[in-house]
């Protein structure tokens, strides 16, 4: 209430930082990049620190989204002559459509090319205001949004299930073994296989999987997301088909992550159980599992669950090429066709809406994390 | 006060011929020198193979195709009659050399934009620090497929240009960080007071503490260039007419090389890539372990 809910600011910073790391990490296909950034020394703030701070990641956020906008508009533009060249040039390329000279004319009325570039840029952000992302070249006359519409669900489907089951997966093994690791060599043999998995790009992986699964011995299909035959229902028959289309490209994604919620959750076990409140339970002759999985796994998880955030937060940017690899219908799919086909309208827009997306889930998790850590705000009798 | 320093020094001094320097400590690293070394077999075939094959062997057709590796085709033939061992030798020297080039123009511009940052603060570090935050949360691939989508048909240079401009942030961040706490430690005061100028304690002062950091940063760096040039290439927005390990894999999944059970044709750059990628994480392990000493407990 009256100012007793004091927030720790170099905490908030450090908050974000370790965010920072794991995006960088998230987006690299699983590759932590250096050591986190040394904490400086604590002094404490009051809500008016946490509004400031919430302040400053939502100019973070205008910023970002204002920027990739921009880059999105001048990029085609750096290209010599005309914005359209490209897509001229394409359809020289695939002979010619019908309609090619009215789609163009349509574009020179929708980007105003006619203008002044500043008066261009300003049309450019209203047509976004209104979510018009323009039309697909490629599959004239479908408006990308729509498009965009049709993908999203595969992916954010796809990458939900995967990001859950690797995280729970992950954490659950990694607890065990930081636990016991010294007792057993199997324990200590799935060190190395865990960093070879994370080493491993996850669409590499997906190449392997492809050749022995479906390839080798044909158990899963090669690709798609259902059979061909069938029309996407509610239905057992389809849900069935669709879990079984599913599964490699979901087995790629889940083992390569797994291999750092594993190696992040054990690190976390091995430093705690070193902590006096552990060797106190000990000391009181609690069961193994009771410390375990009541006392340091608990305490675990907070900054795993901050990961598991964090891997939420990108899960529109998917996994694009794994898509494309099982040609999975998802944006990567998508985007994937839209190079193949010059569609640059539909590029520009799902390169758009996934920075759009990730950048507004870190400002969400920047907002959520004072509020689910608890360190952070250490105040006298402080609420949530 | 002034005998303990004293002491302080002759002893160390006394101690050096013992200890092993920065380089010492490096070699002494098993995952540092395991992972050079597999990096160095790969350069060494690369560039044995650029040496020994005559052009002419490079065009599709110079060799029966479809030939499983054996003792004649080394390495097997694609569907086009391209030798897989020769289709290598360009593509890993190619796939180096893009990592080679992202990562020294990323560590440098991040460098850079670090020690400005930190060094010279205020109104300066807070424009940059909200530059660098932005960087590091945009997935930067994006920009990368937009790019790379209008320049189609980018050579290997561009390609690795392209990439080494959006890997600034991490290492601007990290050398930012390590300013900010180096700053305001008694050598660079005195030096400060000393009147040497800005620029020189940056070079003369701070580099040297900064160089190991910057090293395990390029490594990182080289990773992410590599694991970015395979991954626009599979997309299809790498350098058409030249050969990457990205580009091997995009050509036989063109090529439906899975369906032809041509597995030899994609295997190789799969477990190459895999490899390469090994190594290069047990160098930056090494590093890590030799910059940061509190990580060298674990065997």
């Amino acid at each position: 209430m009256n100012g007793s809910e004091a927030l720790n600011q170099p905490a908030l910073a450090a908050a974000s930082s370790f965010r920072q790391a794991l995006t960088v990490f998230v987006w690299w296909g699983g590759r932590s990049l250096g050591p986190p950034p040394p904490e400086r020394q604590t002094s404490s703030r009051t809500m008016i620190g946490y509004l400031r701070y919430l302040g400053q990641r939502f100019i973070i956020l205008l910023v970002t989204i204002f920027i990739s906008i921009t880059v999105v508009f001048v990029v085609p533009r750096l290209v010599p002559g005309d914005p359209l060249g490209a897509i001229f040039l394409n359809m020289a390329s695939v002979g010619g459509s019908m309609g090619a000279t009215q789609l163009v004319e349509e574009y020179r009325q929708l980007f105003g090319l006619d203008q002044p570039l500043w008066q261009q840029y300003l049309n450019f952000l209203g047509q976004l205001v209104r979510g018009n992302l323009g039309y697909s070249i490629d599959s004239f006359p479908s408006h990308v949004t729509t498009l965009l519409w049709h993908a999203l669900p595969w992916t954010i489907g796809l990458l939900t299930i995967t990001t859950l089951i690797s995280w729970v997966l992950g954490s659950i093994i990694g607890a065990v073994v930081g636990w016991r690791g010294r007792e057993s060599r199997f324990f200590q043999g799935l060190v190395p296989v865990a960093l070879l998995l994370y080493t491993t790009p996850y669409y590499i992986l997906a190449l392997i999987l492809v050749f022995v699964f479906a390839f080798h011995w044909p158990i899963f299909p090669i690709s798609g997301a259902y059979s061909a035959g069938l029309a996407p229902s509610f239905s057992q028959e389809f849900i069935l088909d669709m879990l079984h289309h599913a599964t490699l490209p979901a087995l790629s994604i889940i083992l390569v992550s797994l291999g750092w919620w594993f190696l992040s959750m054990r690190s976390l076990i091995k430093t705690l159980k070193g902590e006096d409140y552990i060797m106190n339970a000990e000391a009181m002759g609690l069961k193994e599992g009771r410390i375990l999985w009541g006392y340091a796994f608990r305490n675990a998880l907070l900054p795993q669950a901050t990961g598991l955030a964090i891997s939420m937060g990108h899960i529109v940017g998917g996994a694009l090429i794994t898509e494309v690899i099982f040609a999975y219908p998802g944006i990567g799919w998508l985007i994937f066709n839209a190079i193949k086909s010059l569609d640059f309208p539909v590029i520009q827009g799902s390169v758009l809406i996934i920075i759009v997306a990730v950048a507004s889930a870190n400002f969400l998790i920047d907002v959520a994390y004072p509020l689910i850590d608890p360190r952070i705000r250490h105040g006298a009798g402080g609420r949530a | 006060m002034a005998a303990i320093s004293a002491s302080e020094i002759v002893e160390s001094e006394a101690s050096a011929p013992q200890q092993p320097g920065f380089g010492g400590i490096l070699l002494r690293n098993r995952k540092f020198v395991i992972g050079v070394a597999i990096l160095l077999i790969f350069i060494i075939l690369g560039a044995g193979g650029e040496l020994f094959v005559g052009s002419g062997q490079r065009a599709s057709g110079s060799f029966q195709p479809r030939l499983a590796p054996g003792p004649g085709g080394l390495l097997g033939t694609d569907s086009l009659g391209r030798s897989v061992a020769i289709q290598m030798s360009e593509a890993i020297p190619n796939s180096l050399q893009v990592g080679l080039i992202a990562a020294t123009l990323g560590t440098t511009l991040g460098a850079i934009v670090g020690f400005v940052s930190g060094y010279f603060g205020r109104s300066v570090d807070s424009v940059l620090r909200v530059l660098i935050d932005i960087f590091l949360s945009v997935p930067s691939l994006l920009f990368l497929i937009l790019i790379a989508s209008l320049f189609k048909g980018v050579g290997v240079q561009a390609m690795a240009l392209i990439i080494g401009i959006f890997a600034w942030a991490w290492p601007a961040r990290q050398v930012r960080a390590q300013v900010l706490s180096l700053k305001e430690r008694g050598f660079v005061q005195i030096a400060r007071l000393s009147g040497m100028s800005g620029l020189e304690i940056i070079f003369r002062e701070l580099m040297p503490h900064m160089l190991p950091w910057l090293g395990a940063n390029f490594v990182n760096a080289f990773i992410a260039a590599v694991l970015a040039e395979s991954g626009l290439s599979i997309l299809g927005l790498g350098p058409q007419r030249e050969m990457t390990l990205g580009m091997m894999i995009y050509w036989s999944l063109n090529y439906s090389a899975f369906l032809q059970n041509l597995w030899w044709w994609w295997l190789t750059p799969v477990l190459t890539l895999i490899a390469l990628f090994l190594a290069l994480y047990l160098i930056h392990i090494g590093f890590d372990e030799v910059t940061n000493p509190r990580l060298r407990t674990e065997g």
